[in-house]
């Protein structure tokens, strides 16, 4: 099982003939072939969005979007590395929303394209981590930021929904968004209040 | 590797069912010093040059710490000059809470980062993050517990301002719209930390890491912090008084040179894992070359325990292109036992890391381990155990341990995983004070990159806990300590005398610091910056 008699495969990687074995990722592929590769490459581990890739599979037209540490390489496979999109014109701070009651009202100035979504399912098509993108933009737009949040638990922040989206409404951040305001406003957990209220008290002393 | 073939330590897994512990043979000091890559002997050599000049260090480390600057003088010949308060170095979660903290003590930040904002190890972590919350929890406990884990080599002073914030940082965590774990009432779940006392990791899935860099990155991106990405920093300068003054930024995108004077620095730049100490796989981001510590060395700062270092007891030991990558503590926290090729439990799951990882090495050194190739051996992390005594918890808590098994063709719910130890964290690093100083003035050094905190071995939760807590301090006085003051002549000066010094103590001029990326990457030949090579002096 060692790496000489594994099968090898040949791919092309930005334009890039390369051969390498099977079990290799895009970028480990490029790598191994003596070519350097600095920008978009992150945690390799398909948590921090970094290395967003096209990838054409062999005898297949559709061009699918992925993160190229988590694309393991196939014969006849062309990868193509994207540069990252300008971040989105979308500007918020938690402290600026004063109580829960106002949070639709200003998820709606901040994210006044999310109602407009067309349903084109292009944020669905592009995520890579199977998202249901669309449906959680549609869950904020009708207030239900908790439910909403729920949808983007594995989300890395790739952008790719962000580049596919026609309307600009930038959904990641959409989701992102949901999340926060749940947790701001509503994560209130009493063991911690407790012992924040008893370290307040000087209840507790470490020997320093 | 010596060893039990796969095929044969998998029917042994199958047919034990006993998971009886037998008695180790061995005490931890015992263990540690007979099979911790720590202890290897020709692995450690003696510092020549610098404020550490006669400890002991990592060979690896000390090449790159005694290494020749990559710019001199002639380099920065009409460079762009820009000037802030406070300059953070880093876009992990360290250098989030220190910016963040600045930006709302009225300073001006530049944040300089290598890759892109919270292209870190913190997106990566997952087991959570320390507070002693529960009710039979104390400070003092989660104190004693982090001393005694670092075998008393710990700062007492650090820790116990980071044990007495530790409720406060979460209370700011979920301020910036972090989510964490909830039981049904909405109180914080917790779980248990090896070689600890109490029930005191707070979590989010083992999506900690991401949940946490996804909010700190978005309060972040609405700040008025001027974040440059692709900026890795090539060298600090300092001032006339010795003063750390700013940094030198070499901009990927455009290929130049860029300087950026600051009243103060908080380098957040974190670990070393892709220094592959000691040839070990690592659970480390692709940034993490250790490029912090050479920094604040060259200025004049004091290191610490630059010999020990963390290989976190399960690493996917196979299939080879994933070797490395972590599976988290929790694992072990939730029941999962280890088991040796003979289907054998062979120590304490939930004794500290080094231990744990010694006796694994132990295991496979001594041929019980389990054989994949010449040169891939293991231990099954007996993770369809938990499911069976949990249904459903591998689902529902370990969304990521789940995902990897895909990847791996397993599903751990049904197959063992088979792990072995991988290098994850630097246990040393830049000797601070409890607002995060350095012995340099002017530079404060937050998270992986300092040290004194976890002594010589770190317990889960701890590190999540300690870039929060000392990020958000050093951002603060690092805000209040830049009023009024200016530089009158900011400058590397510093570099002649390294180089005196390199020259006197004969050391290879060849090898350039800080290392910027891993040799895989192959930096040094890209054809898109070869405006920062250097021709041959």
């Amino acid at each position: 099982m060692s790496e000489s008699d594994e099968k090898l495969v040949n791919v092309k990687i930005d334009g890039r003939e390369i051969t390498a074995p099977a079990s290799l990722s895009a970028i480990q592929a490029l790598w191994h072939a003596g070519y350097p590769r600095i920008k978009s490459v992150g945690c390799l581990e398909g948590v921090c969005g970094s290395c967003r890739v096209l990838v054409r599979r062999a005898g297949n037209s559709e061009v699918r979007t992925q993160l190229g540490c988590q694309t393991l390489i196939e014969e006849g496979m062309q990868v193509m590395f994207l540069v990252f999109p300008r971040p989105t014109h979308h500007t918020y701070k938690l402290e600026e929303i004063n109580s829960s009651w106002e949070v639709q009202t200003k998820f709606h100035q901040i994210f006044p394209e999310a109602s407009r979504c067309r349903e084109c399912r292009g944020c669905n098509s592009s995520c890579p981590k199977g998202i249901d993108v669309m449906r959680g933009v549609e869950l904020a737009a009708k207030g239900r930021f908790r439910e909403a949040g729920e949808l983007f638990v594995e989300c890395v922040m790739c952008d790719l929904c962000l580049t596919a989206c026609p309307e600009l409404i930038a959904p990641n951040h959409v989701g992102l968004f949901s999340r926060r305001v749940t947790a701001y406003f509503h994560t209130r957990p009493s063991n911690l209040i407790r012992r924040l209220e008893g370290l307040q008290r000087g209840k507790f002393k470490v020997d320093e | 590797m010596i060893g039990i073939p796969y095929a044969e330590a998998l029917a042994h897994y199958q047919s034990t069912n006993s998971r009886d512990l037998k008695e180790s043979d061995m005490a931890t000091d015992e263990l540690l010093r007979a099979f911790h890559p720590d202890y290897r002997e020709d692995s450690l050599v003696t510092l020549r040059v610098g404020p550490n000049q006669g400890n002991r260090c990592h060979r690896q480390l000390a090449q790159l710490l005694q290494a020749d600057a990559r710019i001199d003088e002639a380099d920065l010949a009409g460079a762009t000059i820009v000037k802030t308060d406070v300059l953070v170095v880093g876009g992990g979660g360290a250098g989030c809470a220190a910016a963040l903290m600045a930006e709302q003590s009225g300073a001006r930040v530049i944040m300089a980062t290598k890759l892109r904002l919270g292209d870190s190890n913190t997106v990566m972590a997952e087991g959570g993050i320390q507070a002693s919350i529960e009710k039979g929890d104390t400070p003092q406990m989660h104190l004693d517990d982090t001393l005694k884990a670092g075998h008393d080599r710990g700062d007492r002073k650090l820790v116990a301002k980071m044990v007495m914030d530790a409720p406060d940082v979460i209370r700011w965590l979920i301020q910036q719209g972090m989510q964490f774990d909830l039981d049904e009432f909405g109180d914080l779940m917790t779980r248990r930390a090896g070689g600890t006392s109490a029930d005191r990791v707070v979590y989010y899935r083992d999506y900690t890491g991401l949940e946490m860099m996804r909010a700190l990155r978005e309060s972040v991106r609405n700040s008025k912090i001027d974040v440059w990405d692709y900026s890795p920093v090539v060298e600090l300068m300092s001032n006339e008084s010795g003063h750390c003054a700013g940094a030198v930024i070499s901009n990927l995108k455009d290929c130049s040179y860029v300087l950026i004077e600051a009243q103060s620095v908080i380098l957040a730049t974190g670990g070393i894992g892709r220094m592959h100490l000691n040839g070990f796989p690592t659970s480390n981001h692709f940034g993490a070359t250790g490029d912090g510590l050479v920094l604040a060395y060259r200025l004049g700062a004091k290191l610490r325990d630059l010999d020990s270092f963390q290989y976190h007891p399960t690493g996917l030991a196979y299939p080879q292109h994933l070797a490395g990558t972590l599976i988290t503590e929790g694992v072990r926290s939730a029941g999962a036992h280890l088991l040796n090729g003979k289907g054998e439990r062979f120590v304490d799951e939930l004794k500290t890391r080094d231990h744990v990882s010694a006796a694994i090495l132990k295991e496979c050194a001594e041929g019980r381990g389990v054989r994949v190739d010449e040169n891939t051996a293991g231990v099954w992390l007996d993770t369809p155990g938990v499911e069976r005594s949990n249904p459903g918890i591998l689902a529902e808590r370990m969304p990521k341990l789940v995902e990897l098994g895909k990847k791996c063709g397993i599903n751990p719910a049904q197959m063992p995983l088979l792990v072995y130890p991988t290098l994850h964290y630097q246990n040393g690093g830049v000797v601070i004070d409890e607002h995060g100083r350095s012995t340099v003035p002017g530079l404060y050094c937050v998270g992986e990159v300092s040290g004194g905190i976890h002594g010589r071995n770190r317990i889960m939760g701890n590190a999540l806990l300690e870039i929060i807590s000392f990020g958000r301090c050093a951002g603060q006085q690092a805000a209040e300590m830049s009023h009024g003051r200016g530089h009158k002549k900011v400058t590397i000066g510093h570099l002649s005398k390294l180089r005196r010094e390199l020259a006197v103590a004969e050391m290879p001029m060849d090898v350039k610091g800080p290392m910027l990326f891993p040799e895989c990457a192959k930096f040094e030949k890209d054809a898109d910056y070869e405006g920062f090579r250097r021709k041959k002096r």
